[in-house]
């Protein structure tokens, strides 16, 4: 069950932790699913799809630092915050280090849990935003002729019509029709619009 | 190298005599001295020709010295050997006047009608020295493995209590968010908390409860023993620290009960805490004389083990504090020593004290009923 405020999972071998981070998130209107430990998530055969990740540093089997490099190598992207004793903000900052969103030390503040885990949400949530957009944007790069993303090109350059004409050596008025399909099928309102779209589709496949 | 009265020395009994390793002295049954080989001439000092004639009490300190005519002819009286046959560490006395440890076994010659008596004295210095090196290294070690097992039972422990607490914290929080919703799930679910939060509040106590059992080291396991006897051994493992030092331990034994039910080592940990804070005391003041007195008392039924010194004491604002757990003021310290040893008084069914000695130091009362109990 997933609502506005996205779906936590707390991976904590300690029982009484993950069950009173469960009812504090659930007060704070976040969803939550546990499992206590690395190994048991891994295993699991449904995951539910999660929106940031709560884990405990030190875990019997699998710890958390471990855990986390194996999310990475799967090519996750879903945000981690470790959950550490005092004795542990080492390990945490070389996790951050190696990419891990946040880390919050036990016993925690509760304004503060909320508000990083909605922070860290929020931003995954805008990334994933952008890479839909983007998806988006690339099937429908994808979608022009070859002569229509000549045409593309050259416009984006900054050439005139009438320039495209003369450097692709057809006539001004094909040009014309070549430019409005390319317009329709990206879907952008105007030239400015246009470039800007082409320059995201550029730098993230560069 | 005889005496004009001698045993019929002859030249290839002085030979071997000089040829020994260990030094031989022989002496009538009166102690003066009529054979003294060459090992004897290194380890005492002395020239064959000058101490022999002289009493063997020559070679002693006291208080052997005074004693030794006593032991002699308590043994020709009684036949009842102290020393012959059987060999013991004793103390002899070099010409310089320092003392040297030697062990000593004693034969006898029955010759004539006149007793003799051989001692073969092996002298113990180097190894003493060896031993007394051992001790301090192994009481270091000792000291570090406290720390170190300290050190990790106190992350161990911080972690087991942080957890609880974690969990403390954020059910209260939950509490706090949930108690506004007015309804039944809501109720149910405080209702559950408030459960959650006593029962983690007393997983954090169990730690702790854990800690003091470990702090006591097991349950006591409780036997007749010589409480003399008990002083007189932690009082040996200061040996080598005293003869570094230049403070004296003095005891004084007023019991007439012999044995008392204690857990030995327990109570043999206690003295030592107690002995070493006054040495680390005196050391650390220019008092002199420095002196450590331990001695024993009974009355009512109690046995009562004093250890005092006339160090500076103990500074009257740290008195309320002396016996709690992490209290300290050694730099070193982690302030666990007098605590544990308070436990194991009462844990005897007795009781650890502290008063300003009237010697101006620090004066410890370790009192032990007689009566066994639990």
């Amino acid at each position: 069950m997933k609502s506005g405020k996205g779906l936590v999972c707390i991976i904590d071998d300690d029982e009484a932790v993950r069950e009173s981070l469960r009812i504090l998130l659930f007060s704070a209107g976040f969803d939550t699913c546990s499992f206590e430990s690395a190994d048991d998530w891994l295993e699991s055969e449904d995951k539910p799809s999660t929106d940031v990740f709560l884990l405990d540093i030190r875990m019997p089997g699998t710890d958390g630092t471990e855990l986390h490099r194996i999310m990475l190598e799967q090519g996750s992207r879903v945000p981690v915050i470790f959950i550490t004793g005092h004795g542990d903000i080492p390990l945490a900052v070389a996790a951050i280090q190696r990419g891990a969103t946040d880390f919050l030390t036990k016993p925690f503040e509760d304004g503060e849990l909320i508000e990083r885990i909605g922070s860290a949400i929020e931003q995954f949530r805008q990334e994933q935003q952008r890479d839909r957009e983007l998806a988006d944007l690339r099937r429908r790069f994808e979608s022009l002729t070859p002569r229509e993303r000549d045409v593309l090109e050259l416009i984006v350059d900054g050439k005139s019509n009438k320039g495209v004409a003369t450097a692709l050596s057809i006539s001004p008025r094909t040009v014309e029709i070549h430019r409005a399909r390319v317009m329709e099928k990206i879907a952008a309102e105007s030239v400015a619009e246009l470039v800007r779209m082409a320059e995201n589709i550029r730098m993230s496949s560069s | 190298m005889t005496h004009d009265l001698p045993y019929n020395g002859s030249a290839s009994l002085d030979a071997l005599l000089d040829a020994a390793v260990d030094a031989i002295i022989i002496s009538d049954d009166e102690g003066t001295i009529v054979q003294f080989n060459s090992a004897a001439e290194r380890l005492f000092g002395y020239a064959a020709a000058d101490i022999i004639g002289q009493n063997l009490t020559t070679l002693m300190p006291p208080p052997d010295r005074n004693q030794h005519g006593q032991y002699m002819s308590r043994y020709l009286n009684s036949g009842q050997p102290a020393i012959i046959g059987i060999g013991r560490e004793v103390t002899g006395l070099h010409a310089s006047g320092r003392t040297v440890p030697v062990h000593l076994s004693v034969g006898e010659i029955k010759s004539g009608g006149r007793e003799r008596f051989v001692g073969i004295l092996r002298d113990l210095s180097e190894q003493k020295k060896y031993e007394a090196a051992v001790i301090t290294l192994e009481s270091q070690l000792a000291h570090a493995d406290r720390l170190v097992a300290l050190g990790e039972l106190t992350a161990g422990m911080a972690h087991e209590i942080n957890q609880p607490l974690t969990a403390i914290a954020a059910f209260s929080d939950a509490g706090a968010r949930l108690i506004d919703n007015d309804n039944d799930a809501a109720r149910t679910e405080l209702k559950n908390i408030c459960g959650r939060i006593s029962q983690q509040a007393r997983r954090a106590g169990d730690v702790i409860a854990r800690l003091r059992r470990l702090s006591q080291k097991g349950e006591l396991s409780k036997s007749s023993h010589d409480l003399q006897r008990l002083v007189q051994s932690a009082l040996q493992l200061f040996d080598h620290e005293v003869r570094r030092s230049n403070a004296a331990i003095a005891t004084h034994f007023n019991h007439r009960t012999k044995l008392v039910p204690v857990d030995e080592i327990q109570i043999q940990q206690v003295l030592v805490n107690l002995i070493k804070n006054s040495l680390d005391a005196l050391a650390e003041s220019a008092t002199e004389p420095a002196q450590v007195h331990v001695h024993v008392e009974e009355e009512d039924e109690h046995l009562y083990i004093i250890v005092e010194d006339n160090g500076p004491g103990v500074d009257p604002e740290n008195e309320p504090h002396l016996f709690e757990p992490f209290f300290t003021t050694k730099d070193h310290g982690v302030g666990l020593g007098l605590s544990i040893c308070r436990n194991i008084a009462v844990a005897h069914g007795g009781n650890l004290r502290y008063k300003r000695s009237e010697r101006g130091g620090a004066r410890f009362t370790l009192s032990l009923p007689l009566t066994y109990i639990g």
